[in-house]
């Protein structure tokens, strides 16, 4: 390398090729954030008895993509991002921000963080709150104020800037969680629920920010377990369960692997048909004045449509119906032995 | 350094957007004027009653202050999870830490030197000569409350506040009385009790070093020597509580 270096020296426009060198190593993506075989144990204060909240994860972010840790309730989310902060350290493998330990104050300048159900300070206006955060990113006073004024804009927390944060409503505080944690214009946005608390014109927002931030350059990661808001947004998920990893991909590669069922729908259907599809395994139900067909694999799905066409029963459409992320979710969960509701809401394991 | 400053700031906000502060700062008022009133009982020794007696109170209730707030103001972010949003951001834990310290001990050392001022107007309309060694005491009283601050400091970065509580006041109490404690160690008690009070007594705050109200009642002003001595042993202590404060600050774990 140094050789090629020196070899270049002498020739005209070697500046030139030095330059587009460095360029190339600049444009040379660091992953943002990495997580290698990250585990936290917790240990009962009283008991000492060790409860492995997240065992093993490894992750690594890809610059500009928006990736979503998914997982039920007590998965270890909250856990794993507490640790990608500093908050807490791993009990095993290593993180790094940009290459750097998340204890390094440094790591953390270019980074935004939402915590999940975030509390802010009672005494202070939302105004004064920004302004106390701008000045821990040392950021210009005048700068901090033409910021906070346009993310409160962003955010429809313009009128509230002057209130008293104590008088703030729950998702009033969460959009005040998201504006402060934009205010260094990050390149790399932690969010924890960044949905939780909003109605659905707050929700729908977050979601247009989170995609203007993509747009701008930014590396997310979000947690979530709405996972309707999360399939749209999401360039890659991966579902934690008691720690671990169970799935990891892109939202496109994960929805578009199988069509699940075809779904027939016809005006009539003659009693006689119905029940004979229903003795081959078929669903039949009857849609308002319509009638569903839901056929499981392509083959039978081709005899159907030419009998029901030779009875001239009308049909109305046709659709391949995909899994949904939502669907998908529940699977993989139950695939590793959750199989009640109840089960994952408690979280509960020992 | 402007992060320090700016945690500082806001723990000032919030100590001073709390209603016991206004309630203890009229309190204090109430108490200097209170001082003034009861010094006809001091057949003519009223002018050095009200000083002693304006000045005690008042650095009792300075050190009160820091005790009752100073114990639950970590406690308060680690509750409330306020600290996560703030620890998150490009600061040291102990730049946090310190911001914390500087800024309650800046409020309750404004808070003493207000209550000095209204002590001296009040002797100056009564008496007709300003009691400018008042200062003097005051000063004295300012770095004792830094070494109380920093004991609360370091007992909140580890313990529930009630017992960041009992233990400030437990060491503010020891700390006047650490040349009895040795002196009474030192009348015939067993070696090792001796020993045991030689190292309490040296690591215990030697408050006395900041009281100088007997000396500032009768008039005499405090020597430079002493202030100085007291500036460097306040700072030294209060700081090296504060480091330790900050150690411990560093290594926690945030549930
Ligand atoms: N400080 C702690 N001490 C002991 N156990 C903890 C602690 N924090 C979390 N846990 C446990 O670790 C597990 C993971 O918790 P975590 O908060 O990471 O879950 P999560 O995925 O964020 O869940 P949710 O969707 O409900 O927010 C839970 O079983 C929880 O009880
Ligand atoms: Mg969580």
């Amino acid at each position: 390398m140094s050789r090629d270096r020196d070899d270049s020296r002498g020739r005209p426009g070697w500046a030139a090729e030095a330059a587009a060198r460095s360029q190339l190593r600049e444009v040379e993506p660091l992953p943002t954030i990495l997580l290698d075989g990250v585990s936290k144990v917790y240990r009962d204060p009283m008991t000492l008895k060790p409860f492995t909240a997240v065992d093993g994860v490894s992750l690594s972010l890809e610059p500009g993509e928006i990736f979503g840790l998914l997982g039920p309730n007590g998965a270890g989310k909250t856990s794993t991002i507490k640790m990608i902060l500093g908050l807490t350290r791993p009990t095993r493998g290593t993180i790094r921000l940009e290459g750097r330990d998340p204890q390094d104050p440094t790591a953390r300048r270019r980074l935004g963080y939402l915590p999940e159900n975030p509390c802010f300070y009672d005494h202070l206006t939302a105004e004064e709150y920004l302004g106390l955060v701008g000045s821990l990113f040392s950021i210009e006073p005048r700068t901090v104020r033409r910021r906070a004024e346009a993310l409160l804009e962003r955010l429809g927390l313009r009128v509230h800037g002057r209130k008293a944060l104590r008088r703030f409503s729950k998702g009033m505080t969460q959009r005040l969680g998201l504006c402060q944690a934009l205010l260094n214009e990050p390149a790399v946005l932690v969010l924890d629920e960044p949905m939780s608390g909003l109605d659905p014109i707050g929700r729908a927002d977050v979601k247009h920010i989170l995609r203007e931030e993509r747009a701008r350059g930014a590396t997310i990661l979000m947690t979530s377990h709405v996972l309707a808001e999360t399939e749209p947004l999401c360039d890659r998920v991966a579902i934690l369960h008691r720690g671990r990893v169970l799935e990891m991909g892109s939202v496109k590669a994960i929805l578009e692997s199988d069509v699940l069922e075809w779904e027939i729908t016809t005006d009539a259907l003659p009693d006689q048909r119905m029940s004979l599809l229903r003795e081959a395994g078929h669903r039949v139900d009857s849609v308002g004045s319509r009638w569903v067909v839901r056929v499981l694999d392509a083959g039978a799905l081709q005899g159907i449509l030419r009998t029901l066409t030779e009875e001239r029963v009308f049909i109305r459409s046709v659709e391949p119906r995909r899994e949904s992320l939502e669907e998908y979710f529940v699977r993989v969960l139950e695939a590793d032995g959750v199989g009640t509701a109840s089960g994952r809401e408690s979280g509960g394991r020992s | 350094m402007s992060r320090v400053i700016a945690i500082a700031r806001n723990t000032l906000r919030e100590v001073v957007r709390e209603r016991v502060v206004l309630i203890l700062a009229l309190f204090g008022l109430a108490l200097v004027i209170a001082s003034q009133a009861l010094s006809p009982l001091a057949l003519g020794e009223g002018r050095k009653v009200v000083i002693d007696f304006g000045l005690a109170g008042s650095s009792i209730l300075a050190t009160l202050l820091t005790v009752f707030l100073g114990s639950s103001l970590l406690h308060k972010e680690l509750e409330r999870r306020t600290v996560y949003a703030i620890l998150a951001k490009p600061i040291r834990r102990e730049e946090f830490l310190v911001g914390k310290f500087l800024g309650l001990w800046f409020t309750t050392s404004m808070l003493l030197i207000s209550m000095a001022g209204i002590l001296a107007a009040v002797v100056t309309v009564a008496y007709g000569a300003t009691p400018w060694s008042v200062f003097g005491a005051v000063g004295l009283s300012v770095m004792e409350l830094s070494i109380v601050t920093a004991v609360v400091v370091l007992f909140s970065s580890f313990t529930t506040p009630a017992l960041t509580a009992f233990f400030a006041i437990a060491a503010v109490v020891s700390g006047h009385f650490a040349e009895d404690l040795r002196y009474f160690a030192s009348q015939g008690a067993p070696v090792g009790v001796q020993a045991l009070a030689e190292a309490v007594y040296w690591t215990l705050p030697h408050l006395g070093v900041f009281n100088a109200r007997g000396l500032v009642a009768h008039g005499i002003a405090v020597e430079p020597e002493r202030l100085g001595f007291a500036f460097a042993y306040g700072a030294l202590y209060a700081g090296g509580i504060v480091i330790l404060a900050g150690t411990i600050f560093r290594r926690r774990e945030f549930r």
